[in-house]
């Protein structure tokens, strides 16, 4: 799943990227990215939470 | 700093080789400049006969400085001294408080008082509160800038180093850059003995952190992925930001490709595929005393620029352009636009 999310986010920052230089000043342009970068905040958190299980799960399994 | 303490400053530092990261995973690069650690310790311990003729200078009455004297013990050193200064410069005092309202006004109310004054204890207090306030307001970056300021025109002034010193290492721990951060905490620790038990728990547990992330390819991902998102933020789609992206694609992959050969080795599913049943808390900072301002997160500044009424917003950006001088500007202009940004 982070895989998938992850190139849809890839995606739309080239998709972003390639639009005319007259668009990039207007409204739509600012709410597009920082919707883009919240998107990517959230594969950020998910594979920050998925570290953290991992690595409690190994702290587990290396004490027993 | 005098000429003859610049460069013993500047000579004092030697570049901190950061260790390359496993795995290929590089620890994402900070915008703004960030001066080397310096191998000896580049501040002096606190002098405050000094402080206090320079509290006076301000016009700080002996009244005060006697109040200074006794709240040291209660308060700690560092917010006695801050206190002071709010009492000496009814400026500074007002701006602080437009800051403890959470009032996105505060960055110009800060940054008037910094323009108005070529005192270097004053502009030291002034920065590490403007750093405080865009650390708060998720722009690590302007805020190790502000630092950098600190660091090179206001240092051994202010019983403040520590804490500006702590929170340069915050800063870089937040945008993040591990690898530059962990040595900061490192050198706070070792330089500031006397600080703030709260500042120093607080070290303690980052460095731990931190330490534990290094050792994860997951975690290095997750430190390039917020990078990205705040390049996002930014509109910079180009072609660093694709190629950070397409290489955690290509981790990914290597990534899933490993769990499934331990899951073919071990002949069932493999670990941490499944929920979670112990979900990771967020790191919380320990209770104490004995600093300025507030550690915890405090509302957020950009959900209230969000909440402003357009006349409000309008009329901060307005102050902007009132006598300031261009660098602060162009900091601020920087500041209100992702401010606007973050709230969307």
């Amino acid at each position: 799943m982070l895989r998938f999310l992850q190139e849809r986010v890839n995606k739309t920052t080239k998709e972003l990227d390639a639009k005319p230089a007259e668009v990039r000043t207007g409204e739509n342009y600012s709410a597009e990215a920082a919707t883009l970068a919240t998107k990517q905040g959230r594969v950020q958190d998910l594979m920050r939470r998925l570290a953290e299980k991992l690595g409690k799960e190994n702290d587990t399994e290396g004490g027993r | 700093m005098n000429g003859a303490l610049r460069v013993l400053f500047a000579s004092s530092l030697l570049v901190f080789a950061a260790a390359a990261q496993e795995e290929g995973i590089e620890s994402p690069v900070p915008a703004v400049p960030v001066p080397p650690v310096a191998v000896q310790n580049p501040f002096q311990p606190f002098d405050r006969v000094r402080f206090e003729a320079a509290a006076q200078k301000l016009g700080a009455t002996p009244e005060q400085i006697a109040t200074f004297g006794k709240r040291i013990d209660e308060v700690g050193l560092a917010r006695a001294a801050d206190d002071l200064l709010r009492a000496a410069v009814p400026t500074f005092d007002a701006a602080v408080k437009v800051h403890e309202s959470g009032d996105p006004a505060a960055a110009v109310e800060l940054t008037r008082v910094l323009a108005a004054t070529q005192d270097p204890l004053l502009q030291a207090h002034v920065r590490y509160h403007l750093a405080r306030l865009f650390l708060d307001s998720d722009d690590p970056e302007l805020s190790i800038s502000t630092l950098n300021d600190y660091l090179e025109k206001n240092l051994n002034h202010s019983p403040l180093d520590a804490e500006a010193a702590y929170f340069y290492a915050q800063s870089l721990a937040e945008i993040p850059a591990p690898d530059l951060a962990l040595p900061r905490f490192r050198a706070f620790l070792q330089w500031f003995p006397q600080a703030s038990e709260r500042f120093r728990s607080a070290a303690h547990q980052r460095i731990g952190e931190i330490e534990r992330q290094n050792e994860s390819r997951l975690h290095g991902l997750a430190d390039g992925m917020k990078k990205t998102s705040r390049d996002l933020r930014k509109k910079r789609f180009d072609d660093p930001t694709q190629q950070d992206q397409k290489k955690y694609i290509e981790e990914l992959d290597a990534l899933i490709e490993e769990f499934q050969e331990k899951e073919n080795q071990s002949g069932g599913k493999a670990s941490g595929t499944g929920p979670s049943s112990n979900p990771a808390n967020e790191s919380a900072l320990p209770e104490g005393d004995g600093s300025v301002g507030n550690l915890e997160k405090r509302p957020s500044l950009a959900d209230r620029w969000g909440d402003m009424k357009d006349a409000e917003r309008e009329k901060i950006q307005a102050e902007l352009n009132k006598g300031l001088p261009p660098q602060y500007q162009k900091m601020l202009e920087e500041y209100y636009k992702k401010l606007g940004k973050a709230q969307k």
